[in-house]
């Protein structure tokens, strides 16, 4: 891909690594600073168990379960989305 | 010990607490928890609409937030705005380019957005003065194909793209706000919370990503796994855009995501992948809590979608079916079978009331 040349922007708050061949080992060791933070972020937060994230899940489903119209089906008087045939007597 | 031993002396440790932290919270399993509840029965959805208009391959669909309009993008090289319920067609957009990937409806139903191999995510507004849709903006600053867009509002949007990087944007200016880096392969998809304080993107690393918008920072990394220190330079093969557009559009990559959505409450994220196989991943508990599979089932999953209430997931695959599961007994309850080829694209309207799908045959079709 051809690299486009850079336009004006506001400096971004993530740095984009470039890929450099010359400083290649300074960047394989920024790299891995990098990804040793991301890793200290990721073990540092909080885990809920198991139990609890399925209770809610499942009290989620229920909760919404009878506004859910895929799930409960809906009436053809109510969906927009049905032809409505006219009804011939006869 | 030189400072690269150390990093990664540091690295396998941290590693290793992760896996230690989900297993300790694995006081049991969705499986398990669940046996007790009903499974859902079964679930027959007709074929209500279906809209013809495209001459190609439908790569991307989105609803608008009325639960009435949906935009859609083909290789014809055009946007289409329907309206679902007459099946009129709204707006007809023809595009710069038409190898398109992705498209997106904003929220107030003021703009659309769609991009692809042109690189640019391009916002058309639709309700210009004079009546005409026309190109308000062009959002070039990515080095590879856009995969992706989601809107936050009428002045902000996420892109993922093809250059391992996904970039919220002012849309006004046309410039960046964040890039979002850390992927190791491409960004194939991304997903924005319920609440829009989040985003999720999925790339070819194998590895789906939980981004804080608002803190510019990835919170989680879930999927293939971690970034290895031991792989940099190393990128994943990047993929010829020409065989991405024709082939499908999934790369050539068993187990990674190729698309994700978040269920209703925003604590977890339903993922389907090449592997034929799609997951539920607990984002509080931070693991896998489900598979939803069947050996019947070989070929990859294109696309997904949550019913309203989270109970369904109505998934599209290459072999032209969508299959609908048990989001909590994981079991499949139904099948949408009406497309001659492949489903490309699926998405449930904000109300619940309809779920379209889009697919290869050039049709998208209404079902409830």
């Amino acid at each position: 891909m051809q690299a486009r040349t850079s336009r004006r922007r506001r400096p971004c708050s993530v740095a984009w690594p470039r890929m450099s061949s010359k400083a290649q080992s300074s960047n394989n060791l920024a790299h891995a600073r990098r990804t040793v933070q991301q890793l200290r972020i990721e073990a540092s937060i909080e885990r809920i168990k198991v139990s609890k994230a399925s209770a809610d899940l499942m009290n989620y489903c229920s909760e919404h379960a009878r506004n859910d119209p895929l799930l409960m089906g809906i009436p053809a008087s109510d969906n927009p989305f049905k032809d409505k045939k006219p009804c011939n007597i006869l | 010990m030189g400072e690269m031993e150390q990093l990664r002396k540091e690295a396998d440790s941290l590693k290793d607490q992760i896996t230690a932290a989900r297993k300790a919270v694995q006081d049991t399993t969705l499986q398990e928890a669940v046996a007790e509840i009903p499974a859902v029965g079964r679930v027959q959805l007709k074929t209500r609409k279906t809209l013809r208009g495209h001459l190609a391959k439908i790569y991307a669909m989105h609803w608008g937030a009325d639960s009435t309009l949906c935009v859609s993008a083909s290789q014809d090289g055009k946007l289409i705005v329907w309206d679902s319920i007459s099946t009129n067609k709204v707006n007809a957009i023809p595009l710069k380019s038409s190898w398109v990937m992705t498209c997106a409806y904003a929220p107030s139903g003021n703009l659309v957005a769609c991009g692809g191999l042109d690189n640019m995510c391009s916002i058309y507004n639709l309700k210009g003065k004079d009546g005409n849709v026309k190109v308000m903006r062009e959002l070039a600053a990515h080095t590879g194909y856009l995969s992706c867009c989601r809107f936050l509002s009428d002045t902000e949007i996420i892109t993922s793209s093809g250059d391992c990087t996904c970039v919220l944007w002012d849309i006004e200016t046309g410039t960046q706000k964040t890039v979002f880096a850390g992927h190791q392969g491409d960004c194939m998809s991304l997903a924005v919370s319920p609440d829009f304080k989040f985003f999720i993107s999925g790339a070819c690393d194998f590895t789906a990503k939980l981004w804080d918008i608002r803190e510019e920072q990835c919170r989680q990394t879930f999927g293939g796994h971690e970034s290895d220190i031991n792989a940099i330079g190393v990128r994943m093969r990047k993929i010829s855009p020409a065989l991405l557009h024709q082939s499908s559009m999934q790369a050539c990559f068993p187990h990674h995501f190729s698309f994700f959505q978040f269920f209703p409450n925003g604590n977890a994220v339903i993922t389907g992948s090449d592997d034929a196989t799609c997951k539920l991943h607990d984002l509080r508990a931070d693991q896998d809590l489900l598979t939803y599979q069947d050996s019947s089932i070989m070929c990859g999953v294109t696309s997904l979608a949550p019913s309203l209430s989270g109970r369904l997931i109505l998934a599209g695959y290459d072999d032209f079916n969508v299959n609908i599961w048990d989001t909590l007994k994981s079991e499949r309850v139904g099948v949408l079978a009406g497309h001659d080829n492949r489903v490309s694209c699926i998405g449930v309207s904000s109300d619940g009331m309809a779920c379209c799908t889009g697919s290869w045959d050039s049709f998208l079709k209404i079902w409830n």
